[in-house]
């Protein structure tokens, strides 16, 4: 499997590093890339504070966990274990982000195609045959085109991605049909 | 003139890091109400109007972003490189209670998600340095974008819980109402004389270090006290280093 080359960046300064926490670092994002995608929303002669930078990183935490919390509400009671995707834009869409989810949708799309040939790819057991590889995409496009309508829809299929704290391992290909509210015989099913 | 002060109290603020020293007296020159603060927003009409005006650049300079975001997105090839740590978005979530399991896609998802919203909120947080003539994206200039966006809502805790943000705006509590340019709001404070008695019992202690700091660029005499607040903050310190 493909491993992840994103493990947690932004080395800080040792000095000011004993002053923080292990935990506490974890709880926000490197500074470093914070301070980057600040910058690249802004003219080159533009300068940011310190201090502002701290706020924005704080910030993006709290983002992180406002749109994890309500997602997460969704996935308890549609009695789902697992976070996905379309949790998060739906998540979004609730809390007044719509504008975001537009472009996501796309992204998370994207992702997913080329997620599934690498899974196709990879997976070594009861190796799937090339028309289930092409439905399974189809269906992707189909669910994330369904994705702005609030419902329980359903992972698609796990991806493989090398994360730290686990590995998710793909499942079969979810059936055709739309996923419109109320998909009865797939909220129930467990992963 | 204006110029040498501008420049003069913009290396203040990026050498000292006290936020209170960059703020001019301009807006308050140009708007004539002796009352005011150096902030605008503090007036119930001008900061309205001021930023209907700039709306307009604004809301481009947003459509702008929205439009550059759609197409990077659509020219993306690899999923390899993200501009932020996964494993530390992953770990964020599961600090969420009740959260069990997380994709990976929710992952690269909030990826891209919590660039775009960083962007958003500096584009926003610019807009009301500009007002202030400023150069230099400040914490204030972060709060007052959060107080003036109906879906930042939920971070108005993060900004309001620094006393450093609530000392140099000048007043307290406003920050926490979505609305803070309520009427209701505003009258108390220009009633109530100016003393140290608006700013709360900071918890590191520090009202008794603000009466022998003078500040020479404000207006209104009675403001120095409460806005001048200690330069340093242990919370600040425990960061992250950015260089």
């Amino acid at each position: 499997m493909a491993d992840s080359d994103n493990d947690s960046g932004g080395a800080h300064n040792g000095g000011k590093g004993s002053e923080m926490s292990p935990r506490e670092q974890d709880r926000f994002l490197p500074i470093a890339n914070v301070s980057r995608i600040m910058k690249k929303a802004l003219p080159a002669n533009a300068k940011i504070s310190k201090d502002a930078k701290e706020t924005v990183q704080e910030c993006v935490s709290e983002f992180i966990s406002f749109i994890t919390g309500e997602a997460s509400d969704k996935c308890q009671r549609e009695k789902r274990k697992t976070i996905n995707g379309d949790d998060l834009l739906w998540a979004m869409t609730t809390l007044g982000f719509e504008d975001y989810v537009e472009p996501l949708k796309g992204y998370l799309q994207r992702f997913r195609e080329m997620e599934g040939e690498k899974t196709v790819a990879a997976r070594d057991k009861d190796a799937p045959p090339l028309t289930n590889a092409t439905n399974s995409a189809y269906e992707s496009a189909n669910y994330a085109a369904a994705a702005a309508v609030p419902g329980g829809i359903m992972m698609h299929q796990g991806h493989v991605y090398g994360s730290a704290g686990f590995h998710q391992v793909a499942g079969g290909a979810i059936k055709g049909g739309p996923a419109y509210p109320g998909p009865g015989s797939n909220a129930g099913r467990p992963r | 003139m204006d110029q040498n002060q501008h420049d003069r109290l913009a290396q203040e603020a990026q050498y000292q890091s006290n936020p209170m020293m960059a703020p001019t007296i301009l807006p308050t020159q140009t708007y004539g109400h002796s009352l005011s603060s150096s902030y605008p927003r503090l007036h119930p009409y001008d900061p309205q109007a001021m930023y209907q005006l700039r709306q307009e650049p604004l809301q481009q300079q947003l459509t702008n972003f929205w439009a550059k975001k759609r197409q990077e997105i659509e020219e993306t090839t690899s999923f390899k490189t993200h501009s932020l740590p996964l494993a530390r978005i992953k770990k964020i979530m599961k600090g969420e209670e009740g959260v069990r399991m997380v994709s990976a896609e929710a992952s690269v998802v909030f990826a891209k998600a919590c660039e775009m919203f960083m962007m958003e909120l500096t584009i926003r947080a610019s807009g009301s340095a500009e007002e202030n003539q400023r150069k230099i994206i400040k914490k204030c200039d972060v709060a007052s974008a959060i107080s003036r966006t109906d879906v930042f809502d939920f971070l108005v805790d993060i900004v309001s819980g620094h006393n450093k943000i609530m000392e140099q705006q000048g007043f307290v509590g406003i920050p926490r109402i979505g609305t803070a340019l309520t009427p209701t709001e505003n009258v108390p404070y220009y009633q109530m004389p100016p003393h140290q008695s608006l700013v709360p019992g900071p918890p590191y202690g520090s009202s008794g270090m603000v009466v022998g700091m003078p500040v020479h660029y404000q207006n209104h005499p009675g403001l120095q006290t409460p806005t001048m607040g200690p330069t340093p903050n242990p919370q600040n310190s425990s960061r992250d280093s950015d260089s």
